[in-house]
């Protein structure tokens, strides 16, 4: 069984954005998610982040938060990085919007922009743009309600010599009217970066592996779900923290803020 | 490193309701793309597409259980530890679109995870199935993966069931990415001015070589080699240098341990876009040099099946290299320059064991497999 690293989170959720590294929990349920903008994801100005939609841009931004933590939102050349995407919805709520306004309210012809996005996976192809990730990007639905498939699949991704960094997670915006009745899961965006190489900046995350009958592993124990496998994750970074802080005490060194 | 092997194979087109349609079809050069009455195409530049005959929607359900009943009638049994992959790219689709227009329909058919339990209950799978979405490349990539987890032991069978549905939904976008061709769909050919919509499925069965063996089941075919790449440059056009789709072959020609000059043809994605088509050529000629090998695409004969067109042109794989030919491209008349050589309007013989098939997608998605001919 081989275990590979976490090496970075990141997430949007209804109490916020983050990542790991930033300090700060990832909780899911709550508030409605919140509404992105550019500057809420990237400090530079980014011209197509506007004119996706709001299930792209919360994928999108989950990943962007991710890269950032794992220190790989920085490039000069393409990696092949891969991502795994599990959704349940995919993008549903832009087909609806999609149907509404161009076939039933007479909206003329689609727009070609909108209609790339009724594709669950288009928002990878704007990650693999912006952060030059040249792996295998795709978007899955599972019938398993964990939200591990994706870590499934990209463990098995790194055990098989496909890639050496793969990010997975699960992203679904809030269930349209429609499904109310049948949305199980909290609305939200949440990856993590698995490597086979350990980060260059200890993180505390620990490590993943991936068990017989498909059971995944933090640092050797079982998770019932991918949000209980970040929060034991983020309690490692807290323990990384304090130990470097009480290392630095000891040594007579100035605490990182 | 365990073989993986195409056990059993089931094909519905436009063409027909099995393989031998499709394979006789394309052979004598038929194509199955029609004016459409699935839906009124007045708005629309293009009024064609390929559709399946007699496939409704009943008790208001969508019409991919249709074909989806259609397509695993007669299909061999699978294993119960089979893990099952499906490959769609839109599912229930119509379901959608009645739902929207408030012509009533059961919204839990919506969430993929209702198709692929549907499936699971069907042949009593035990574990959890996972729907592939890699845009126009789903079925390659849910191949790919089958491969994957076959050779390296994480499991003895995989299921891959391919499926898309034409809708007016999928129409109106395409339309208005002026991809949609208003007449005949010409891949590779020098007027080619785009794309037709087809609807069909596909299910593959593979296995380990030993399980086939164990149960002597028919090993019609191998998965030798896949990849996948992103090109990383733009959400709905191809890169003009093919750099995804180079990177996804060599990945494969890797994974199988061959030189580029063994593989004897090419089942290429050929969409009939103006860009897609030279995108291709551009990479085949940048992996294969100079030589000139057999070379088609079918979509010419039974439009394009978005997710379910990796898969059969998988299935029809068997049959080119089986028989050592490889139909030629429906609607073919003028090759693109840089094409000569390698697509033909007629069939070609393949000389050799190895067909490399190929598919691309929104989202700068590539995908390879190379395949070899069963016995070899």
């Amino acid at each position: 069984m081989m275990e590979v690293h976490l090496t970075g989170i990141g997430w949007v959720t209804g109490a916020g954005c983050g990542w790991g590294s930033q300090g700060g929990l990832c909780e899911f349920g709550g508030p409605p998610l919140p509404v992105l903008t550019r500057k809420d994801v990237f400090p530079e100005p980014n011209q197509r982040f506007g004119r996706m939609s709001e299930y792209a841009k919360l994928g999108l931004a989950a990943v962007a938060f991710c890269l950032r933590d794992a220190g790989l939102e920085s490039w000069s050349e393409k990696r092949a990085v891969g991502v795994v995407a599990s959704t349940r919805l995919g993008c549903l709520v832009t087909d609806l919007d999609y149907h509404r306004g161009v076939l039933l309210e007479g909206g003329g012809l689609a727009s070609p922009n909108l209609f790339a996005y009724t594709l669950a996976n288009c928002f990878l192809g704007d990650a693999a743009i912006l952060f030059g990730l040249t792996g295998s990007l795709l978007a899955i639905n599972e019938t398993g309600e964990d939200g591990l498939g994706s870590l499934r699949l990209a463990l098995e991704d790194l055990a098989l010599g496909e890639a050496d960094t793969v990010l997975a997670g699960i992203c679904d915006l809030e269930a349209p009217a429609l499904l109310a009745d049948q949305a199980a899961q909290a609305p939200g965006a949440l990856f993590v970066s698995l490597a086979l190489a350990p980060p260059v900046i200890p993180t505390g995350y620990g490590r993943v592996s991936l068990a017989e009958e498909g059971r995944v592993l933090h640092n050797g124990n079982r998770c019932a779900d991918l949000s209980q496998l970040v929060q034991a994750a983020l309690a490692g970074r807290d323990g990384q923290a304090a130990r470097q802080t009480a290392r630095q005490l000891g040594s007579g060194q100035e605490p990182r803020p | 490193v365990r073989e993986v092997c195409l056990s059993a194979s089931r094909v519905i087109t436009g063409l027909g309701p099995d393989l031998d349609s499709l394979w006789r079809g394309v052979l004598a050069g038929e194509s199955s793309v029609r004016p459409l009455s699935l839906f009124a195409t007045g708005r629309y530049h293009c009024k064609n597409a390929s559709v399946i005959e007699g496939l409704q929607a009943e008790g208001g359900r969508s019409r991919i259980h249709a074909l989806l009943e259609r397509l695993l009638q007669g299909f061999p049994e699978v294993p119960a530890d089979s893990v099952l992959l499906t490959a769609s790219t839109k599912g229930c689709v119509d379901s959608m679109e009645r739902l929207q227009q408030g012509l009533g329909g059961d919204p839990g058919e919506l969430p993929m995870a209702d198709l692929l339990d549907r499936i699971r209950a069907r042949f009593g799978l035990a574990a959890p199935g996972i729907n592939i979405n890699a845009a126009c490349a789903s079925s390659t990539v849910a191949v790919a993966r089958a491969a994957s987890l076959i050779a390296a032991g994480k499991s003895e069978a995989v299921l891959v069931v391919c499926l898309d549905l034409v809708s007016e939904f999928v129409f109106s976008g395409f339309c208005a990415l002026q991809a949609l061709s208003p007449g005949v769909c010409r891949p590779f050919d020098r007027n080619r001015d785009g794309l037709a919509l087809g609807e069909g499925a596909a299910a593959l069965l593979f296995l380990s070589r030993e399980r086939a063996a164990r149960e002597g089941r028919p090993e019609l075919m191998t998965v030798a080699g896949w990849g996948a790449a992103n090109d990383a440059t733009h959400i709905t056009a191809p890169a003009r240098d093919g750099c995804g789709l180079v990177q996804a072959v060599r990945q494969a020609l890797k994974r199988a341990d061959l030189e580029p000059e063994r593989i004897a043809a090419i089942s290429a994605h050929g969409t009939a876009t103006p860009y897609n088509d030279q995108m291709e050529l551009t990479a085949f000629r940048t992996v294969f040099g100079g030589r000139d090998l057999p070379m088609h695409s079918i979509k010419g004969a039974i439009g394009h099946t978005l997710g379910a067109a990796g898969g059969i042109e998988v299935a029809l794989a068997a049959n080119c290299l089986d028989a050592g030919l490889l139909p030629g491209t429906v609607g073919l008349l003028e090759p693109e320059e840089s094409g000569l050589g390698l697509v033909s309007a007629s069939a070609q013989p393949i000389l050799g064991d190895y067909l490399l098939s190929t598919n691309s997608g929104f989202g700068g998605v590539n995908a390879a497999l190379i395949l070899r001919r069963g016995g070899a």
